[in-house]
């Protein structure tokens, strides 16, 4: 009995791969052709711009907080990273007498940009004692209303930010060619920027602080943690990763609108939520968010694949977060 | 608790294995890849049902929702191209990406029609293989401005004698093409009439019949009786004025306390509102044709014809593209 007992509590524990491996057998049972090399590639570049803006949410869901403005955030640095970047043929950019730039140049502004709306978040939540998601509700209006500032202004008036530098649109969307073996830049990015976020998390103080932060609060205080720094540091760190994000998802895209990035950020913490990164503070790994992020986009991928109605994949996709939840809030229960 | 989630999991399964392609098509039947810019706009969605209708049977069509995300959209091209479509129609969501969309066309050699929402012409020309069929922008606006224009000379609507038509805007999106031409064509129609007009004020309310109602409920407040007519980018947001107008005494059926609302779309809320004498007029965008030119130009294209090869339609002077007209609709037909 107490064996059979353990039996289900070890497949409720994993229940939510369990479903996501059924569902993805289901996807190659119903049309085997998804299994390519093409498929799974274009699978991991699709979930490269997420996955970094993921990675930026996840330290802060450690933290008991979230973040809504991740989304505008990443649309805003897209708008100046693009209007920098715009191809100096095109009669009508943005800056007409900009010269050529460096691809660096507009990758740090957009860096620096989301860099400061992070601080901003970070201040309110170290220093004004506001709860994140009150901080980000209104930090996400903030940004929308920047940009809409930013794209409506003569001489143009409004449009759509396009026609980029060739050099950017391949920097961003080419690929290394291994014979025919097409490697794309974009997962070479995500790689790097998970590296460094693993060291960050795993291997500095200011990871250890960040756990103990989320575990426990009054304890990481107590025990000397300086709460404020290390909060508004990793808030930092967010926003510079939704710049990163928002500069390369410009040059996928091959535009940018004051559209750009909506409802982003609720897909980055769907991501984070189904990698195993708990609301209630203190856990999550960085591989976790990884696969989170690549698990929703290869359902997604494969939804669409075998044509699935885009309304019942709303669906889904909730059940699956709904899911995801459960289990951990059922986790977090034994644990007391 | 466990059975909760246990349901859970059962419920996903289920739906999962129960949608899906619906039996096997004939595999020699053409198949036409197809992204809307967003399922749950009202156009949109006539022309969609109108096209599956006249698809059905014949031509397999993989349809996509690209929820009004240009990412989202570029993802799901991606997916078409290699599930090896005949031919894309691509009704983009933010034309600044075509050249993208179409470059991603032209290395898999894939026909592209993009449809309501136009990209630029030389973006289209630099493949061979890509066309638009759609409205021209500005019509809608200019179409718009004679209804208004009509109706000012109609009757007496200068409720202040001042011989200026005095409006409120309510605008689509700050950069959408559409929003931006419908905003300075239907005006700039007026005043080629001979009619001078004022902007009382602008509100950019992204399509949304709530902000609409809430930022005329705010101009009734400042203005009065002031407002003559209310113009809008789309019906949606027509509706939205129409209903901030009435909480407020207007456009209840007394002629005294009217303001002339005008919208584009010709959904069917707005044709109930000018049947009953609220709303003045908008225009009509002809889904049913939109789609049944979607569906002889696409198949055409994917059976490897020329795109209007044998049909009745004519490329307008750029060359590349269809146009279907718009319809003023005052309630007459």
């Amino acid at each position: 009995m107490i064996k059979n007992k353990k039996l289900s509590q070890i497949l409720l524990d994993y229940s939510l791969y369990i479903v996501l491996g059924i569902l993805i057998l289901i996807v190659i049972i119903k049309d085997p052709s998804f299994i390519s090399l093409k498929n799974i590639t274009n699978i991991l570049s699709q979930a490269s711009t997420r996955g970094i803006l993921a990675l930026g949410v996840a330290g802060l869901i450690v933290l008991q907080g979230t973040d809504l403005s991740a989304g505008r955030i990443l649309g805003l640095t897209a708008i100046v990273s693009a209007s920098l970047l715009q191809s100096t043929t095109y009669a009508s950019r943005m800056y007409a007498n900009l010269p050529q730039l460096p691809i660096i140049i507009p990758m740090l502004v957009a860096v620096i940009i989301g860099g400061i709306f992070g601080l901003i978040n970070g201040f309110g939540v170290a220093k004004l004692k506001l709860h994140a998601f009150i901080v980000t509700l209104g930090t996400q209006l903030i940004a929308y209303g920047v940009s809409c500032i930013y794209i409506d202004r003569p001489p143009l008036g409004a449009q759509p930010i396009a026609n980029l530098d060739d050099r950017y649109v391949r920097f961003v969307t080419g690929s290394l060619k291994f014979g025919a073996f097409e490697f794309p830049y974009l997962i070479l990015y995500l790689a790097i920027v998970s590296v460094i976020m693993w060291f960050v998390w795993n291997k500095t103080v200011l990871g250890r602080n960040m756990f103990a932060i989320g575990g426990n609060p009054e304890a990481a205080a107590v025990s000397g943690v300086k709460l404020s720094t290390n909060i508004i540091i990793i808030f930092l760190i967010s926003g510079i990763l939704y710049g990163l994000a928002g500069f390369l998802e410009a040059g996928r895209v091959g535009s940018a609108t004051s559209n750009s990035g909506i409802n982003y950020e609720l897909d980055a913490i769907s991501a984070c939520v189904v990698g195993g990164v708990s609301f209630s503070g203190g856990v999550g790994t960085i591989p976790g968010v990884l696969i989170g992020t690549v698990i929703l986009q290869f359902i997604n991928y494969g939804l669409n694949f075998i044509g699935v109605s885009p309304y019942l994949q709303y669906i889904i996709k909730g059940l699956i977060i709904i899911l995801a939840v459960s289990i951990d809030v059922r986790k977090y229960i034994e644990k007391r | 608790m466990k059975k909760i989630i246990f349901s859970v999991i059962f419920i996903c399964t289920l739906l999962f294995a129960s949608c899906g392609e619906n039996g096997k098509m004939d595999e020699t039947v053409p198949t036409l890849g197809v992204c809307f810019y967003k399922y749950d706009d009202t156009y949109i969605s006539t022309v969609r049902q109108a096209l599956e209708k006249e698809a059905e049977g014949k031509v397999k069509l993989l349809l996509n929702d690209g929820k009004g995300d240009q990412g989202t959209q570029n993802d799901q091209i991606d997916l078409l191209i290699e599930k090896n479509v005949d031919a894309l129609l691509v009704n983009i969501v933010d034309i600044g990406a075509a050249q993208t969309i179409v470059d991603k066309a032209k290395s898999a050699d894939v026909p592209i029609i993009f449809f309501n929402r136009e990209p630029a012409e030389e973006v289209l020309k630099s493949y061979s293989k890509a066309r638009f069929v759609g409205t021209n922008a500005k019509d809608a606006g200019i179409i718009q401005g004679q209804i208004i224009a009509d109706t000012w000379k109609s009757d007496d609507y200068d409720k202040n004698n001042d011989g200026i038509l005095q409006y409120v805007m309510l605008k689509g999106e700050p950069d959408n093409p559409e929003a931006v031409a419908r905003t300075e064509w239907s005006i700039k129609t007026v005043n080629e009439s001979g009619i001078k007009t004022q902007q009382l004020g602008l509100q950019v309310c992204n399509w949304d019949t709530e902000l609409a109602s809430r930022a005329t409920e705010a101009w009734i407040s400042k203005f009065g009786d002031e407002i003559e007519f209310v113009v809008a980018n789309n019906d949606g947001m027509a509706q939205g004025a129409i209903a901030a107008l009435q909480a407020a005494g207007y456009n209840k059926g007394d002629k005294e306390k009217f303001v002339s609302v005008v919208g584009v779309d010709a959904t069917d809320a707005a044709k109930d509102l000018i049947s009953k004498g609220y709303m003045t007029g908008t225009v009509l965008q002809d889904g049913q044709a939109m789609a049944m030119a979607l569906y002889t130009i696409g198949v055409n294209a994917a059976s490897g014809f020329d795109f209007i090869d044998g049909t009745d339609f004519e490329y307008d002077t750029t060359g590349v593209s269809v146009r279907i007209p718009y319809q003023a609709y005052n309630g007459e037909k």
